[in-house]
């Protein structure tokens, strides 16, 4: 066990529980990546038997983070269970909802948990690495407390409508709780100008959405940035910059292959909702890339894995409608002591049409630059260009990530504006036995909800979190999860401070902390170990 | 100056975003201006790995001074006791918890995870957690109802789920500027300054609840009471003095409360028929009414409002 000598700063992004990564060198390169999800709490299993509303109480509480994604699934998965009817008013509200939670995380992410690393000694012969200090430098940074503030304000307008974030659950089969009035939408409105005029157009961007928005192509990216001084020294121009000065766009690939389920349900396009309907629905488009084509996300092509997850009650490859409750009861080890041949997670290794898969905003966009999309649909070509230039990487992800903040913005606005304070927010929906699937993207990927309802209580409850996606371990054949396979091939400057490896792992703004256990693939040898 | 340490259980990281959006002060303006020194936070902390058990085992000889432990999160003491269902640095969290609270001035528990057991304590509890001092009601909980901290209290519990920002800030804030003895706790072991009111206080639908008007879901206006079981009349916490957000409540914005600042949090186990209905006797009396009230006293003087010629039809406030 070598002592590691000097530290940087490095938040921890951690939501549900501890994630363990071990991590096998050879001359420097990264050969062979574990995932080992560290903690488990058995929401699903608490959910057998309870009520068909509980779910709106409890998987919130799956993750703070994430806590108004699993209320948009919750919510869901019963209106397609009971044969709701929706109207707009709650596909707005919801959507509102969706998008400020998401925006929201934005700002908290790339300050608190990604930005920091940047701040790296690795980097400190780069020429823009004094700047990058003194800006994203944790609590010191002259951008740090702006973009942490700023994070604050658009769940406010959450609150509005839910009453409060996080863990409100004002999202209901059948609608919402809430009945706004003129007041809580101008006051919404007034709020996300605040978050325009304080961080978003002037410390990220340093110009207007709209200049923003225009941007269509890498190269179209790239001229942008050297338009002007304002642009060229914003946080997101000094970001392009350091990254391709740093070499962020040459590491962290993954597995190549992208899904997302998509979201914000269009107010006129599910008034009633069922698993066959949602797709089309869906503002920000869903689909699964394959590296070549793009796929319908139907989710009856999910999987889970469990040869190497410590749940003993069900066999590989089952669809989550199929799966029994889990049932933890192996007994867990800590890394050191931990057998890569057998069970090493809390989690399952989820696969679609059999592949590992990415989820996530970089999933997101890909999915926006579909050429098959419709009139009102994102439609967005940026990121098909950058995946053909310069491929996945730590930065694509990143960019992919902060991208989406000036649209949503306006798309805020916009849902705002077309709620209609003269009509219904909740029509009573008769409780009855069905399953139902509710899906939706939290910021940091597809979020999908199995639920089978009988005897008037739930018999079922499956959750597949983006987080279980990303970071789960190998599957039966073998097969790395995204995040294994995105740190394989990764060069370690130094093995005492793998900075690399968190960079990769937060690149997917991974809900869990993570300790990663580098060795020395010949010896066997621990030479560092750190929370990611 | 006051140093903290922030650690995490079973926890969904709810407190924390709820402490990150606090405004007066905020998280940074109490490192810079309030003199607390965050030694380590899940979220922010600056230390990694091997630096992160360092410093808990300097805090444990007594190297580095622990004056307030924070704990988010159950403490998981699956499987079978042995807690592996939640490793932290290479040893079950638990063990970590029980050390570091020995050596700790104060123990704060944060969210009702770490006060009463939360949501993972529910029915089957499949990861054997349970909060800090209690367990649901019952005091005894991991560190067991005889503890009492270096600095001579028991663990200080910030129920909620998740806890308002305020109700941590403060509570550090008045730790770490001499005022603990000003800190009076209740049965449960929450601060009197926040937890003595009901949730109803402040409510703007309270003169609804007076007149027995029933609201519902997307109506505006009417009291919540009657048919979605809000529980603000038998919940204490300010979130109707202080609001969420700077904005609004859960209430004002037509939310039953939960009461999830109290040990039964989720109430009824989250059994049929318990969820966002009021659970009643022959489909008419409230099996819960407000605290302080008898029941036979309180469905005598709401049946004897219902029964008076009074306009209590909801008469809807504007859009």
């Amino acid at each position: 066990m070598s002592h590691i000598k000097e530290l940087n700063i490095s938040p921890v992004g951690r939501v549900e529980g501890d994630l363990d990564v071990k991590v096998f060198m050879q001359d420097g390169v990264v050969t062979r990546a574990h995932t080992q999800a560290a903690m488990y709490r058995g929401f699903e299993k608490i959910l057998v038997g309870k009520d068909p509303q509980a779910g709106l109480i409890v998987t919130p509480r799956a993750c703070g983070i994430c806590g108004g994604s699993h209320l948009y699934c919750a919510s869901s998965a019963l209106d397609v269970a009971w044969g709701t009817t929706l109207p707009p008013n709650a596909l707005l509200l919801r959507a509102i909802g969706q998008a400020t939670e998401t925006i929201q995380s934005i700002p908290r992410w790339f300050y608190a948990i990604f930005a920091t690393d940047l701040a790296n000694k690795k980097f400190a012969n780069k020429p823009l690495y004094q700047e990058v200090v003194k800006r994203f430098a944790a609590y010191v940074g002259t951008s740090f407390q702006k973009g942490v503030t700023a994070s604050g304000r658009p769940v406010e307008v959450y609150a509005l409508f839910g009453g409060q974030w996080p863990h409100s659950s004002y999202m209901v089969p059948g609608g919402v709780m809430c009945a706004p009035t003129l007041k809580d939408i101008t006051r919404a409105h007034s709020i996300m100008n605040h978050f325009r005029n304080d961080w978003l157009e002037t410390v990220w961007l340093g110009c207007s959405i709209e200049r923003y928005l225009e941007i269509k192509s890498w190269d179209d990216m790239l001229a942008w940035v050297e338009e002007n001084e304002s642009q060229r020294n914003s946080d997101l121009g000094l970001f392009i910059r350091a990254s391709l000065e740093f070499g962020l766009d040459k590491f962290g690939q993954g597995v190549g292959k992208y899904l997302a389920w998509g979201t914000y349900l269009h107010k006129d396009l599910y008034q009633k909702p069922t698993i066959e309907g949602r797709n089309p629905a869906t503002i920000s488009p869903s689909g699964f890339f394959d590296g070549k084509n793009y796929h319908e996300a139907d989710q009856k092509q999910v999987r889970e894995h469990v040869t190497h997850s410590w749940y003993e009650n069900q066999d590989d490859s089952m669809h989550p409608f199929d799966q029994p409750a889990p049932s933890g009861s192996l007994n867990s080890t800590i890394l050191e002591n931990t057998d890569f041949n057998g069970k090493y997670s809390w989690a399952k290794a989820p696969r679609f049409m059999e592949y590992a898969a990415e989820t996530g905003p970089l999933a997101r966009v890909i999915m926006a630059a579909n050429p098959a999309n419709t009139s009102h649909q994102f439609q967005d070509p940026l990121f098909g260009d950058i995946m053909d230039k310069m491929g996945p990487s730590v930065f694509t992800r990143a960019l992919a990530r902060v991208h989406e903040a000036p649209r949503l913005y306006n798309m805020i606005n916009k849902w705002l504006s077309e709620v209609n304070l003269d009509e219904a927010f909740y029509i009573k929906p008769e409780e009855k036995d069905g399953v139902g699937w509710g899906a939706t993207e939290a910021a940091r990927g597809a979020l999908a909800h199995w639920i089978k309802i009988k005897d008037g209580v739930i018999e079922n409850y499956q959750i597949i979190a983006p987080t279980t996606f990303n970071v789960g371990p190998n599957d039966s054949q073998g097969n790395s999860g995204p995040i294994e396979a995105a740190l394989e091939g990764t060069e370690i400057e130094d093995p005492h401070d793998p900075v690399e490896v968190g960079l990769v792992a937060r690149s997917f703004d991974s809900c869990l902390v993570c300790t990663v256990h580098a060795h020395d693939e010949k010896t066997g040898k621990e030479l560092a170990k750190f929370k990611l | 100056m006051a140093n903290v340490l922030w650690l995490q259980g079973g926890a969904c990281s709810g407190n924390t975003m709820s402490f990150l959006d606090a405004e007066e002060p905020t998280v940074v303006e109490l490192i810079t201006d309030f003199g607390i020194n965050i030694l380590w936070h899940p979220t922010v902390g600056l230390e990694i790995g091997h630096q992160v058990s360092d410093l808990l085992n300097s805090c444990l000889k007594g190297e580095t001074q622990l004056d307030i432990f924070v704990f988010e999160g159950s403490i998981v003491q699956g499987p079978n006791g042995t807690g592996q269902m939640n490793f932290f640095a290479d040893r079950p969290m638990k063990d970590w918890v029980k050390e570091l609270s020995e050596v700790a001035q104060f123990v704060v528990a944060i969210g009702d995870c770490a006060t009463y057991g939360g949501i993972p304590a529910v029915p089957p509890n499949p990861s054997e957690s349970t909060g800090m001092q209690f367990h649901k009601r019952d005091k005894g909980g991991f560190l067991g109802s005889g503890f009492v901290s270096k600095g001579g209290l028991p663990v200080i519990n910030i129920p909620g789920c998740p806890a308002h920002p305020d109700w941590i800030t403060q509570i550090l804030v008045a730790i770490s500027t001499g005022r603990i003895g000003d800190v009076l706790i209740d049965h449960y072991h929450r601060p009197k300054t926040f937890f003595t009111d009901f949730v109803q206080t402040g409510c703007t639908n309270a003169a609804a609840f007076g007149e027995k008007i029933d609201g519902a879901f997307g109506k505006r206006g009417g009291c919540l009471f009657y048919e979605v079981g809000c529980r603000g009349p038998m919940t204490h916490a300010s979130c109707n003095r202080i609001l969420w957000n700077r904005q609004n409540s859960k209430t004002r914005a037509n939310h039953p409360c939960l009461g999830c600042t109290e040990p039964g949090f989720p109430h009824h186990d989250l059994k049929k028929g318990s969820i966002f209905k009021t659970m009643k006797y022959l489909n008419v009396f409230p099996k819960e009414v407000p605290e302080g009230e008898s029941k036979l006293g309180y469905y005598f003087k709401a049946g004897m409002h219902k029964v008076l010629p009074t306009n209590n039809a909801l008469k809807a406030s504007s859009k």
